[in-house]
């Protein structure tokens, strides 16, 4: 039983850094002595109480800075990161959508189900403003039916266009009808972008039979209908129902397997196998009830999750690359420090925005590169994006102003450290990397610190010495591959 | 770019000869086909894409035979059509089988102030008027995809059948021809694109040339080197580590490095050489323009012998053509107007100032533009949706200008379920034009690779479908297209 298993404190960092920013080695610690098993810990992370949002401004860079500012002072950081997993899923851009006033309007809808029910969270989010403009809903008029939105809820949001063997989950005409219950929609802006209706009266004769998936999903050659409840506004919300009773080929539900994929691939890593997410569909029920927070926990507590806990370069099982968010807002977070100003300033190297860097480094939130969210993995990296992250790195170490600003070290660790080997060990404990390095690697940093072992040990109390060379080892370990993995 | 002199050392017999006599035995005429290849070797690729399905009948329109094409497309555009009067100044060639006169979209050939300063005027019209611009038409494949992302890729790998490939079409060819530690390619972005993917070589993503260095310290620069080799070795040891993503990550790093001290020079050798035509792509205003203008920038440290770059190969990619709504139909400030603009106006200052800097680059630079999929033949509303096969453009000096290729069959009677046009290899009017046939022609007359090589490169569909049914596959290729000498 995984739930009765205890953890261990190698196991505690790599839960707390995969559900939300990262975590030193004494935060995993403290984590530990009060939740001794897998299970007491997974329940402990998701009692989070979820919160709404609030953003004032019309621009992008406005909603942006403040989700950031949520992200870097959140007590419960997992509720940030299945925010951002369910922005990615559900991908819309304001440079669509346009209001900001929207897009902040679905991080708030997004942000209050994130852990709730899936089948409520997709039919919110099909009525949602910003969705409705993202994806044309708005624009999907009965005589000539836009097919945007009906692609994207079966191929992005709910059945993917293959199953795990590789088998159509749906074919063009299933778009084609289900483009039809959708058409018709719109909202209002008076009532704070929230009232919508269904134009049904417009609708032309030839809309056709409203049956769906005759070849697909395991309901035989009559298909389904979705006008089971009636015609009209109802349609949609049918639509969604049929499409999670959907079964694979496999007469598995479709849906849920797809589900549990995508936020095992998010939390846990790349290449899950199969009955990984087989078990924690079946131990959480959530091919019947589409519960987030129990299939989280199973998630979190199944032997798979931990298959990528240790060293990089001892664990075989591909791991993953750590999102630019996560990378920025748990740099911060790691080394207490917070961006200057208004506007998010780093305070050193080349002063810029946050929000620039992360537009650097690939990503900025509320404008994903399309509908099917961001690349993820390896697709983080290039040389363009590595960069920039090398740059925030060096920023960050070079912040020396004053104040919850600036990079200060002696708030972090023992500055009384002279021996160099303890000197890396510290510092690796401050940023969660704990045994993440090999020896060779010690040894390169080592070996930076003493130049080549020119000296034998540091005084960090100098200032010359703390800034040339603390500063560079700490820079120096954010820029290495093993902290762009999680 | 062709044969490269490792590719040609690696030939065999004369390996000997090229290395012990080194590149002045070339010079004695004893060799002349080897020496001609490496001549060849100073060619260059441009591929633009064309991100979220560009619509391809109202790219390449049709103007007249009122009884067929123009008919259909009249039937199917109701509020975006393009009148013959809209494209009287943006006339091209025939269809080569039904004898329509064809337009380009007015939009490729906006007058002089549309841009400031009157930039990019002509467009891509005055290009195809020099006779330097191939109009590709019907080019798709076969079982195609609605999907944006699924179409995207398999155009990026060149695989529209069975598993995807994992390498991009250009990348199988930068991975057997040029070693690791080499940048061949170079892309204006911040990821690496599907086209250029393989893990042989190195593939330069950049955003901004300008901004493109290594960020030291610099209140303690008398610590650079200390740190340069730490990063080094740190990244080097996850390279020869067991996890593959710290390997992707270590190789990135060190490429980089590399390349930041090599690249970051480009910029300022380009701005400093060349302002006039840098402040045309200003002018223009576009992030195609500005695309267009880095790899200019790259291309011409090329040419003027910058160490350590030697990019070949470029990718630049332009959005917003997923039209599903107010896509606008002739109207100078409707959506597709816009993008045809910036595309052509982009793609004139670019050509111009290859052609403008010494040794005539425009003439050794070849340009091939794509987007995932074409658009549904009926209109919604005010938009389409995705459709199937569209036409493609292949620009540059060496280019025989014309249109190539057959306009797909946009008769109602003759549409698919979805309202697509449909794919086919079947020798009638409509024949389609296969991308592959595209890439092949490419590859073989502007690579100068042998067509056996082009063909394991671009492998024929060869599922149980296509062996049955190969008039509506891609059985057999057709590398000659004609549109490159």
């Amino acid at each position: 039983m995984a739930d009765g298993t205890p953890l261990t404190l190698q196991h505690a960092r790599h839960l707390l850094r995969r559900t939300g920013f990262g975590a030193s080695q004494a935060e995993a610690q403290a984590f530990l002595a009060g939740h001794s098993t897998r299970g007491a810990a997974a329940e402990a992370l998701l009692k989070f109480k979820p919160a709404g949002f609030k953003a004032g401004g019309n621009d992008h860079d406005v909603i942006h800075d403040k989700w950031i500012k949520y992200m870097l002072k959140v007590k419960a950081p997992l509720q940030e990161k299945l925010v951002l997993f369910w922005h990615d899923h559900f991908a819309t851009g304001i440079a669509k959508v346009y209001y900001a006033r929207l897009m902040a309007n679905q991080n708030k809808l997004l942000r209050l189900n994130c852990r709730g029910n899936f089948k409520t969270l997709v039919k919110a989010v099909s009525k949602d403003p910003a969705m409705m403009e993202y994806l044309d809903t708005v624009r999907n008029y009965a005589e000539v039916p836009n097919e945007n939105y009906a692609r994207e809820l079966q191929e992005l949001f709910t059945l993917g266009v293959k199953d795990s063997a590789g088998v159509d989950n749906y074919v063009q005409d299933d778009v084609a009808q289900i483009a039809r219950a959708f058409s018709g929609w719109t909202y209002g802006k008076a009532a704070y972008f929230r009232s919508w209706y269904h134009d049904y009266t417009d609708d032309w004769p030839q809309r056709g039979p409203k049956v769906i998936y005759q070849s697909t999903g395991g309901f035989g050659p009559a298909g389904r209908s979705f006008t089971v409840n009636g015609e009209g506004a109802q349609e949609v919300d049918a639509v969604i129902d049929i499409i999670f009773e959907h079964r694979d080929s496999q007469g598995k539900n479709t849906v849920a397997r797809r589900t549990a994929r995508r936020l095992i691939e998010y939390f846990a890593h790349p290449e899950p196998s199969l009955a990984f997410i087989d078990d924690v569909v079946a131990a959480s029920g959530f091919d019947v009830d589409f519960e987030i927070t129990p299939l989280l926990h199973a998630i979190f507590v199944h032997d798979d999750f931990y298959l990528t806990a240790g060293s990089p370069v001892g664990v075989a099982t591909r791991k993953s690359v750590r999102w630019p968010v996560d990378y920025v807002v748990g740099s911060l977070r790691l080394l207490r420090m917070k961006p200057k100003g208004r506007y998010q300033y780093i305070d050193g190297g080349g002063y810029n925005r946050v929000f620039d860097q992360l537009s650097n480094m690939g990503q900025l939130v509320f404008d994903p590169p399309s509908v099917f969210g961001w690349d993820w993995e390896t697709s983080w990296v290039s040389s363009s994006t590595m960069l920039a992250r090398y740059g925030f790195a060096r920023d960050l170490t070079a912040a020396r102003g004053g104040g919850s600003t600036a990079f200060r070290p002696d708030k972090l660790m023992n500055l009384g450290l002279t021996d160099p080997n303890a000197i890396v060990t510290a510092a690796t404990d401050v940023l969660g990397m704990t045994g993440d390095l090999t020896a060779g690697e010690e040894a390169t940093l080592v070996a930076y610190l003493t130049d080549n072992g020119a000296v034998s040990t540091l005084d960090l109390k100098d200032y010359d010495t703390r800034n040339r060379k603390l500063h560079g080892l700490f820079t120096l370990l954010m820029q290495m591959p093993a902290y762009q993995l999680q | 770019m062709a044969i490269t002199r490792r590719q040609f050392l690696k030939g065999g017999g004369l390996v000997t000869a090229g290395t012990l006599f080194g590149p002045g035995f070339f010079g004695h005429g004893l060799l002349r086909s080897a020496q001609a290849a490496l001549e060849d070797n100073d060619r260059y690729f441009v591929v633009i894409f064309l991100n979220g399905g560009n619509d391809g009948l109202n790219t390449v329109v049709p103007v007249d035979n009122v009884a067929g094409l123009r008919a259909a497309y009249d039937a199917a555009r109701s509020s975006i059509n393009i009148t013959p009067t809209q494209l009287a100044n943006s006339l091209i060639g025939l269809d080569p089988i039904s004898g329509t006169q064809l337009g380009i979209h007015p939009g490729f050939n906006v007058p002089n102030g549309y841009f400031d300063n009157g930039a990019g005027a002509g467009g891509l019209k005055s290009l195809y008027d020099l006779g330097k611009v191939a109009v590709v038409q019907g080019c798709g494949y076969p079982e195609y995809s609605l999907s944006h992302e699924e179409a995207r890729i398999i155009w990026q790998t060149g695989v529209p059948l069975g598993a995807p490939a994992g390498t991009g079409w250009v990348g199988r060819y930068l991975a057997y021809e040029y070693a690791g530690n080499e940048i061949p390619a170079v892309n204006i972005d911040d990821s690496i694109v599907g086209e250029f993917r393989q893990t042989g070589t190195s593939v330069l993503a950049v955003r901004d040339l300008e901004n493109f260095r290594f960020p030291f310290d610099d209140a303690y620069s008398d610590d650079d080197a200390a740190k340069a080799a730490a990063f080094a070795a740190l990244n080097q040891s996850a390279v020869s580590g067991a996890q593959p993503a710290a390997l992707f990550i270590g190789n990135t790093g060190l490429a980089t490095y590399d390349a930041a001290a090599a690249f970051q020079s480009l910029s300022g050798l380009y701005e400093g050489d060349r302002a006039a035509q840098s402040q045309l792509y200003s002018d223009v205003g576009r992030s195609l323009a500005y695309d267009l203008r880095q790899v200019a920038s790259v291309i011409y440290g090329v040419e003027q012998g910058v160490p350590n770059v030697s990019a070949r190969f470029f990718q630049v990619s332009n959005g917003g053509y997923d039209t599903h709504s107010d896509q606008g139909g002739a109207d100078p400030n409707g959506q597709h107007f816009s993008l045809h603009a910036e595309l052509g106006g982009a793609l004139k200052v670019f050509y111009d100032d290859l052609a403008s800097m010494p040794g005539n680059v425009a003439n050794r630079v070849c340009v091939l533009v794509w987007s995932e999929f074409s658009r549904r033949i009926v209109q919604n509303q005010n938009g389409t949706d995705h459709g199937s096969q569209g036409p493609m453009f292949v620009i540059g000096g060496g280019v025989q200008g014309g249109v190539y290729g057959r306009h797909p069959n946009i008769e109602a009677s003759a549409l698919d379920d979805e309202g697509n046009t449909t794919y086919t290899q079947d020798a009638n009017s409509f024949r389609s034009t296969d991308f592959r046939d595209v890439y092949g022609t490419i590859l073989k007359h502007w690579v100068n690779l042998p067509p056996a090589t082009v063909q394991t490169l671009l492998p024929l569909d060869a599922t149980a479908e296509a062996l049955a049914d190969p008039a509506h596959y891609w059985r057999s290729a057709n590398f000659d297209l004609g549109f490159l000498p």
